[in-house]
């Protein structure tokens, strides 16, 4: 199983029935795949729309119906459309309940950043909504693989980059583990099988505690 | 009562050189595609432009950027195009701020509505740091209400607003399809003069009152665009080609 399947497939078990979910692209809106059919979302694109859902097929695509990557969705019996400002309301003041996040890097703080790299000196910004997200959605999951290309924890003491939100992160999802943050403190609660507190130690930059509870992964 | 459709070249007419200019559309859906191409086509330089995103690569907005008409950009993203993520990248396009998305939407909402500006806590901390904003004349003000900390966000509003609708009558009143309403309606209301673009002109009373999604009132000039069927096979054959949509086999199989 790949990387990208295991966050996803891990992701997933933290949706509940009836949840208003937002999912960033990439892995997160990938977990969808993987939900058991006991869990039913109402899904929210900030473009304007609550309970979009898959591709439409080539003969049944409405170009005026998108999601916020202004690719073509389908609307579901019970969706809604909104104006933008609506849907962003919506976000900023805890109508969305749960969102997975794609992150560049976040902290023991529950401090995420996915929105500014430097590219030619300059910052590159992709804002977006990301920010209104985790400013209001009541449970925020971070996504992102556990270390960079060289091998650098991106689960670190304090984030580097400039922060998207601050201390909003509930859970982290990685490959090799799943930390929740309760009360300031990172705390271990999943390795992937086969994995020991020291081997997530060994590529983990922030401190964290371990849980009574820990456990392996069911993927 | 005079009917408010004219010729697209001459509503377009009262953009030039260095128009203060608010497009609507999300990513390029939901956008005034066929205005965006007489724009080009007329070559007016030095825009401000007043967007949510710079647009889709290849398509709609960034031609603009490609053809170097935009001095400045207000935006949520700089890099949602190839052509606008060159033009910033090169030094030819200048982001002197840009907001978060539901902040964006607020300050042109605050024009729209003769608002001087909104309160806003999204990003308190985070984009006030120092060097974030190189070219800001002067840091942003914050504010705490409540005691709850707010940036003071001033208005946004612009001399010409284009945006697109699916249909309009001859008095303006538009009617929107599925999720392209996005920003289209508080734009109209945010530009001094606005000029809807739509799939099709129908004649006053076809718009039921309740389903005008923009009154009239808030347009200027209504012109025509694209066919719906011309714009749904220009959108299916863009998001074909980028893997968006799989046409199906001849059993209907995707």
């Amino acid at each position: 199983m790949d990387v990208r399947e295991i966050i996803a497939r891990r992701a997933a078990q933290e949706l509940e029935d009836g949840q208003v979910a937002n999912l960033g692209f990439g892995i997160p809106t990938q977990a969808v795949n993987y939900l058991p059919e006991s869990v039913t979302l109402i899904m929210h694109t900030e473009n304007g729309a609550f309970g979009f859902g898959a591709r439409p097929s080539y003969n049944t695509c409405n170009s005026d119906i998108t999601n916020a990557g202004s690719e073509p969705v389908t609307l579901l019996n019970g969706g809604a459309c909104m104006s933008l400002a609506t849907s962003l309301g919506a976000m900023r003041n805890g109508y969305i309940d749960v969102t997975i996040l794609g992150a560049l890097e976040v902290d023991q703080e529950g401090n995420i950043a996915n929105w500014a790299v430097k590219r030619n000196g300059m910052w590159w910004p992709g804002i977006g909504g990301a920010m209104d997200l985790t400013y209001g959605t009541k449970k925020i999951i971070a996504t992102l693989q556990h270390t960079d290309k060289k091998g650098n924890s991106k689960i670190k003491k304090h984030c580097e980059l400039p922060l998207t939100g601050k201390g909003c992160v509930k859970t982290i999802i990685t490959e090799k583990a799943v930390f929740d943050i309760d009360a300031g403190q990172l705390i271990l609660r999943e390795v992937y099988p086969g994995l020991s507190v020291q081997d997530i130690q060994n590529i983990t930059e922030a401190e964290f505690i371990v849980s009574s509870t820990l456990k392996e992964m069911t993927l | 009562m005079k009917s408010k459709v004219m010729p697209i070249e001459e509503a377009l007419s009262v953009v030039k050189d260095g128009t203060r200019l608010m497009l609507g559309g999300f990513i390029d859906a939901g956008s005034p595609l066929v205005s965006i191409e007489k724009l080009v086509a007329r070559n007016v330089k030095d825009l401000t432009l007043i967007a949510v995103t710079p647009g889709m690569s290849g398509f709609g907005k960034s031609m603009l950027y490609k053809n170097k008409q935009v001095k400045e950009l207000i935006s949520t993203h700089v890099g949602t195009s190839a052509e606008s993520t060159e033009a910033y990248l090169a030094g030819e396009l200048l982001v002197k701020e840009f907001f978060p998305m539901g902040t964006w939407i607020e300050k042109v909402r605050a024009g729209a509505m003769g608002l001087g500006g909104v309160l806003v806590p999204v990003g308190v901390g985070i984009l006030d740091a120092e060097g974030l904003f190189p070219d800001l004349e002067k840091p942003k003000e914050v504010v705490e209400v409540n005691g709850v900390k707010c940036f003071i966000e001033p208005a946004l509003t612009a001399e010409v607003a284009i945006v697109k609708a699916w249909r309009a009558d001859t008095m303006g009143n538009l009617e929107f399809r599925g999720t392209s309403l996005n920003n289209n309606m508080d734009i109209a209301m945010a530009g001094k003069y606005t000029i809807a673009e739509v799939n099709e002109i129908v004649p006053v009373g076809t718009i039921a009152p309740e389903r005008v999604g923009c009154p009239g009132v808030f347009v200027n000039a209504v012109v025509q665009g694209q066919k719906i069927d011309e714009q749904d096979e220009l959108y299916k054959s863009v998001w074909l080609d980028r893997g968006k949509l799989v046409k199906e086999d001849i059993n209907g199989r995707s």
